[in-house]
């Protein structure tokens, strides 16, 4: 083109189609491009977070924990880390918390007991692994990973799962160590009243999107306050619960059953690949439209391969946040809060963008 | 055939398919004798469904009956006749899904449930939950009324023996799969799937398969329903189901073209192998594999059984 602002938008459009960009700009004969080198979100559940019941002190204290959250796997991804190894750090990091309904912090099961699932997936490489039923696991979700790379499986139930765990050395627990008192008075209010108002669900996940343009997944739960016989829901089914493939990333949250059922986080990567739309419109088709006509309540976060990111919900609420590679963390609980998708930074921050200069002579 | 739902013949539109596993079947160990043994017990399993499908019966109704009867049948890998896990047990699975609702129903790891499929047919049907496993899934099915029985009620010789080579050999030899499913569609328009198994032999770990978990060994909507077979990992993180049915209305194919994109492209590119049985709301039948053979058989309106094997004698799109 004969000139830059032509060429610097036909330029923009055409890295945008592969990766996130923050900005361009001209500079003499040359035209630069900052992308967004890599994306992580997180989620702590959706749905039963009753605005009324949220006072200020739980809103900073909630956030908190999801900034401490979004900080474990950004310092992964900062450094040049795998998105896998991010979901799995942010994810630890929301399990060893007490206030969210996975790890510790745990609902309880008709008898008093936890039973926790998780699932992860690889998406370059579509590897995937998950458990489901085991209450001796410190951490769940690397329970998952294990299965998926020191096994040749891909889904371990009950002891059999405890009993891999405990022989790749992960770190172990008496059952006791899951409880927390609120879940605990949670689960007797249930037990009196089995049509009592108390957070019935919750979920914690993440995905990522790395330097090396790598996806991945990650979600952990200790399932339905009140679960019997054996209840699974769509946290360790990998398509329902959690997706990732070289296209995109999804971990959902919400009444586990009609996950399941419409194979949500696969729905929503099929959606995005075989209808050729973006993340956000498979995203918002899937939750506000098919779940919702299913009568299924519920939410999912998502990240594609050029960073863009979705964070989509048909509940009151959902705990979550995100941050890019301007290393700015954003967390939100209920719907007003939602922030826009494309964020563009005035802050340049050394190591974390890539240049790309292309000369205008050149195009 | 690729037009949907316009042309309608004048014979009944009822469809069902069955299998009886994919996978470690090779064509040089099969002698005449097994091969009418097992044709003779697919047409039966065929027959179950079809009674059913020809007097106005649902779809669910009819792949409940085919795979019970393939559950009962001690030749196939699910309920009597399942293969046995590292610690010489029996631990079974099943799942089947309402198309027309997207009801769904799955059981995992289960030990004393006569046939599997009807328990996830229970929890479908009878609980407001669509997946219960291990000891929670027994009781609810006591609960349910259904036929308990003692662990060693699914032991077979073969199976035993299968199970005592595999534990010497170990890794060395290919792993033992296979499954039951049978798909149909009704005279109301309506489909429904289902898939039963007694997982992989040697297994250890509570392995779970594709075969409980919907999406990747059992999907069923208004437009489809497919039940799989095979290395039941390769399916669930292909969710190959629920692939074929996303693939089929998304990329506005016919029901073969999706079922070969991901049986003969994906899944070959991943190293899975295995197979499908499937049928979309006009009728059309698909049985695909990447194996050298599968179990498999369907029948239509006109009440002809057609059985196979292996892949020469393959009948596709239908």
């Amino acid at each position: 083109f004969n000139d830059t602002a032509t060429t610097e938008i036909y330029t923009r459009s055409l890295v945008g189609s592969v990766r996130c960009v923050q900005e361009t700009g001209v500079h003499g004969d040359w035209i630069y491009i900052l992308m967004d080198s890599f994306a992580l979100v997180i989620h702590g559940g959706a749905g039963v977070i009753g605005k009324g019941e949220f006072t200020p002190e739980m809103d900073k204290l909630y956030k908190q924990e999801l900034e401490a959250a979004l900080k474990a796997g950004y310092e992964v991804l900062i450094k040049g880390g795998t998105s896998l190894d991010a979901v799995e750090a942010s994810v630890r990091s929301l399990e060893d918390c007490p206030l969210f309904n996975a790890g510790k912090g745990a609902v309880f099961t008709a008898e008093g007991k936890n039973e926790l699932d998780a699932s992860i997936m690889e998406g370059h490489t579509l590897r995937a692994g998950s458990v489901a039923g085991v209450t001796t696991i410190k951490n769940p979700i690397s329970a998952a990973r294990a299965v998926m790379e020191k096994s040749e499986h891909v889904m371990l139930v009950g002891k059999g799962a405890e009993e891999f765990s405990k022989k790749v050395g992960l770190v172990q627990v008496d059952p006791a160590y899951f409880y927390t008192e609120a879940r605990y008075k949670g689960y007797l209010k249930v037990k009196e009243d089995e049509e009592s108002k108390v957070a019935k669900c919750g979920t914690v996940g993440a995905v990522a999107l790395d330097k090396f343009c790598n996806i991945a997944a990650a979600t952990s739960t200790g399932g339905m306050t009140f679960k019997k016989y054996g209840r699974v829901g769509d946290t360790p089914i990998i398509g329902a619960g959690t997706y990732a493939n070289k296209l995109c990333g999804i971990s959902c949250t919400g009444h586990g059953e009609y996950f399941i059922r419409a194979s949500v986080a696969h729905d929503i990567a099929s959606i995005m690949e075989y209808k050729k739309v973006s993340l956000e419109e498979a995203a918002k088709e899937v939750v506000h439209k098919k779940l919702v006509a299913l009568g299924g309540e519920g939410g999912i976060i998502a990240v594609d391969k050029a960073g863009n990111i979705s964070l989509e919900f048909n509940s009151e609420g959902m705990y979550r946040g995100f941050v890019k590679s301007d290393g700015k963390f954003h967390t939100s609980i209920f719907k007003e809060e939602q922030h826009f998708i494309i964020m563009i930074s005035l802050i340049l921050l050394p190591v974390s963008y890539t240049h790309l200069m292309l000369q205008t002579s050149d195009l | 055939r690729r037009v949907h739902g316009i042309i309608k013949t004048q014979m009944e539109s009822i469809a069902l398919a069955i299998h009886g596993g994919a996978g470690v079947i090779t064509q040089a160990k099969f002698t005449p004798e097994m091969d009418k043994i097992y044709k003779n017990e697919l047409e039966l399993a065929l027959k179950a469904g079809y009674e059913i499908l020809i007097k106005g019966g649902s779809a669910m109704n009819a792949v409940e009956a085919s795979v019970r009867y393939l559950e009962d049948c001690p030749l196939f890998n699910a309920g009597k006749g399942a293969v046995f896990s590292a610690e010489g047990e029996n631990e079974l699975d099943a799942s089947i899904m309402e198309g027309h609702t997207l009801r769904a129903g799955a059981i995992a790891a289960v030990t004393t449930i006569k046939n599997p499929i009807t328990t996830a047919r229970a929890v479908m049907e009878k609980s407001e939950h669509v997946m219960l496993i291990g000891q929670g899934a027994e009781e609810f099915s006591k609960k349910m009324g259904l036929e308990q029985v003692d662990p060693s009620y699914y032991y077979t010789e073969e199976r035993y023996q299968e199970f005592l080579e595999a534990k010497k050999e170990d890794e060395k030899k290919g792993k033992k799969f296979g499954t039951v499913g049978a798909v149909a569609l009704d005279k109301f328009g309506h489909i429904a799937a289902a898939t039963s198994t007694g997982g992989m032999t040697n297994k250890k770990f509570g392995r779970v398969g594709g075969v409980p978990i919907i999406g990747a060994g059992t999907y069923a909507n208004s437009l489809c329903g497919i039940s799989c077979t095979g290395h039941g990992e390769f399916f669930i993180r292909a969710a190959v189901a629920h692939d074929i049915a996303a693939i089929m209305e998304y990329k506005k194919v016919s029901l073969d073209e999706a079922a070969k994109e991901v049986i003969h492209k994906k899944m070959i590119e991943l190293g899975g192998e295995g197979g499908i049985i499937a049928v979309d709301n006009t009728g059309n039948i698909s049985l695909v594999l990447n194996t050298e053979g599968m179990y498999r058989g369907f029948v239509k309106g006109d009440g002809k059984y057609y059985t196979s094997i292996f892949k020469d004698k393959q009948h596709n799109s239908i």
